[in-house]
């Protein structure tokens, strides 16, 4: 057993290239015992290449991984009976039925959870007798998230677990993170929606072109790059950019999806400057408001893409 | 061994709840078995040929039973020595031959038992049972005429494989042969399925040993291809009266070997196949050719020099052969020996191949 100080995962220095390709080039994290660990970053960044070599998918070309204390490329037989994996795209079986491949999956660990109570820790008891090929893609996802629990794992790896749920589904996939997490059990999972990394990891790595660029929590991430709120309103409203930099407090304007938006770092007396300088000019600024710079402001600025291509 | 059981057994589910796969394994080959028993396997009228071997030197008993033999409107006679009729029946010329050993004459005239010797080919049932119900029917009433009924004269059953084989007796195994051969071949479409789906990667970040993953699928496709036997056989059997006269347990374990043989080549070229389009092509290209060159629907004499060159190379030539030969008796293409010698060679040498170059991902 691993000591509590000691992480569940330390990658140092990792490298795969594909080709010309460098899809991880010199990636070095750890994750803590009982830690959401969250990795962001926009499409090709490495993400899965990372996982799958944590998971002992793939062979890295240089670098040191170790999960459980132990060299993954020398103990994936032990490792893999304590983790959970579930992959980026979806692959099972598909004339078996969802119990029975949960059956299946749990017969080849050492140690197994009951199918029923899977079955309902992902919602799919309705349609338990179906035949993973006759499931909808969101429903495929939650029964290859149960298969990732079905050895009641210690560490846990979701790639991008809530790509193609409904909003509900995903909200109860969050309980169930948050549940895992409560149990003591360590998840290093990537996502593509910000509120999601937000709600649920305790530190998330920002990572492009195989690089992390950025990693912390995110309060930390935000708090780094942006100490200045926004104040915000609709672009139809034509001000001259020039007078909008001036207005006090203003470190910087600028035209965000049809918004203009001010960065400041005193925003009553922005707020009071803007509203003289429209009365001025007898316009007045519609959907005005403000709000903190969000984790996507920070992948933005980061990466200088959305997270969502 | 409980991992390989479930594996096995979830094998077998996709297997059958999929419509296409069921087609190829069950259906097709049973199809075939049907439909050329039908066309060659009608009851002919045509007469039965017979041999008559008189070693009693034209005693009467002798005479009088070849006269009773050649009443018989269904039968046409003809006589010679033991080794010429041996070789008429061996060639195909006669069907069966009945011999009147030198001292029938003498045994009946004192009365004690004696017999007479019926040479039939089992594997050819249905003539073969005809013409024993004849002998009986006329020994019987010899006895009645010599002795007032006491047997007297009896019949030595023999048996003598006849080279030219019934047309069904020929197609079963051959049918048989071409079910295995699919059923191997065919196994590399959901393997390269299960790879592009991720289902093999997915399985391999599960501590399940891969030789497992292997073995269920050979343990399901060796209990197909014993399950497909018995269905063809005994269609073989039920329908067109094919019997099965060799060693059960030989052709048992050339069953295997075919299988095996075959799963080997499935399992090689699911090495080198990427898609699933690509795959159920390259099957067809790989099996067709085998299906209609390999002696399984007309015999392996009839192609032209070429392409009995061609089919020399192909395996399921000589698994046809071999089951021909253990089964009903058939022409030889090569000797059992080499038969099984030359499926082994191609087991082993897929097998190495597959085991370099399968890939999981
Ligand atoms: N098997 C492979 N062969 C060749 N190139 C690969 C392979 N797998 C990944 N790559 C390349 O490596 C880079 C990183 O891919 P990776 O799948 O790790 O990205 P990702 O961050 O998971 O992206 P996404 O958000 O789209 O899932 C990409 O440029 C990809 O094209
Ligand atoms: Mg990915």
């Amino acid at each position: 057993m691993t000591q509590s100080g000691e992480p569940v995962i330390g990658v140092a220095n990792l490298c795969k290239c594909y080709g010309d390709v460098k899809a991880v080039d010199g990636v070095s994290f750890q994750v803590a015992r009982g830690e959401v660990f969250g990795m962001l970053g926009p499409n090709g960044a490495g993400k899965t290449t990372t996982i799958e070599i944590l998971e002992g998918l793939r062979e890295p070309d240089s670098g040191s991984v170790t999960v459980f204390g132990m060299d993954v490329t020398r103990h994936a037989p032990s490792i893999k009976q304590r983790i959970g994996v579930q992959l980026q795209t979806v692959s099972l079986y598909p004339r078996l039925t969802v119990t029975e491949l949960l059956d299946l999956f749990g017969s080849f660990y050492a140690h197994h959870l009951p199918t029923k109570q899977l079955v309902d820790a992902v919602d799919l008891g309705e349609r338990a007798k179906a035949r993973s090929m006759n499931l909808s893609g969101g429903q495929q996802q939650r029964l290859s998230i149960a298969l990732a629990l079905v050895n009641d794992p210690e560490l846990i790896f979701l790639d991008e677990p809530t790509t193609g749920l409904d909003p509900q589904a995903r909200r109860s996939l969050w309980d169930l993170v948050k549940g895992l997490q409560a149990q003591g059990k360590s998840i290093l999972m990537t996502t593509h929606y910000m509120e999601e990394a937000a709600e649920l990891c305790d530190r998330v790595a920002i990572m492009d072109h195989g690089h992390i660029l950025e990693m912390g929590t995110v309060p930390e991430l935000i708090g780094r790059r942006f100490k200045e709120r926004a104040v915000f309103f609709d672009t139809s409203l034509k001000l001259p950019s020039a007078q909008l930099g001036k207005l006090e407090g203003v470190t910087r304007a600028a035209q965000e999806d049809g918004q203009t938006v001010l960065y400041s770092r005193d925003v009553a007396g922005t707020i009071g400057a803007l509203l003289a300088l429209t009365d001025s000019l007898g316009v007045e600024p519609k959907n005005l408001g403000i709000r903190q710079a969000t984790l996507e402001d920070v992948f933005l600025d980061l990466t200088g893409r959305a997270l969502r291509d | 061994m409980n991992t390989l059981l479930r594996l096995t057994v979830a094998n077998i589910r996709s297997l059958v709840r999929d419509r296409a796969a069921l087609f190829w394994t069950f259906f097709f080959p049973v199809m075939f078995v049907f439909l050329f028993g039908w066309i060659f396997g009608g009851n002919s009228d045509t007469k039965v040929a017979i041999g008559f071997v008189d070693q009693d030197n034209g005693s009467q008993v002798s005479v009088a039973l070849q006269k009773a033999f050649s009443q018989v409107t269904l039968l046409t006679i003809q006589t010679g020595s033991l080794d010429a009729e041996e070789a008429a029946m061996q060639h195909g010329d006669i069907s069966a031959i009945v011999v009147v050993p030198s001292g029938t004459g003498a045994a009946v005239a004192a009365k004690s038992a004696t017999s007479i010797q019926l040479y039939t080919d089992p594997s050819q049932s249905q003539t073969s049972q005809v013409v024993e119900q004849i002998a009986d029917q006329i020994v019987g009433a010899s006895n009645l005429q010599i002795a007032g009924g006491t047997a007297v004269v009896g019949i030595q059953p023999m048996t003598l494989a006849s080279t030219n084989i019934s047309t069904v007796a020929y197609l079963v195994p051959s049918i048989l042969a071409m079910a295995l051969m699919q059923l191997g071949v065919f196994a590399a479409i959901p393997l390269v399925q299960q790879r592009e789906k991720g289902i093999l990667k997915r399985i391999g970040a599960t501590p399940l040993a891969r030789w497992k993953l292997v073995g269920s699928n050979v343990l399901m496709r060796l209990m197909v291809a014993i399950v497909d036997a018995v269905v063809i056989l005994g269609i073989g059997l039920i329908f067109f009266n094919v019997q099965i006269v060799g060693n059960l347990l030989a052709a048992a374990g050339l069953v295997l070997l075919g299988a095996g043989a075959f799963l080997a080549i499935g399992f090689a070229l699911a090495s080198f196949l990427k898609t699933e389009e690509q795959a159920t092509g390259v099957v067809q290209v790989v099996q067709m050719p085998m299906m209609f060159l390999s002696g399984i629907f007309f015999s392996f004499d009839f192609l032209p020099g070429f392409l009995q060159t061609v089919a020399r190379f192909m395996p399921l030539t000589y698994l046809a052969d071999a089951l021909r030969q253990v089964m009903v008796n058939g022409t030889q293409v090569a000797p059992l020996g080499v038969d099984v010698a030359i499926l082994t060679g191609w087991l082993v040498v897929c097998l190495g191949i597959a085991a370099r170059s399968f890939r999981w991902e």
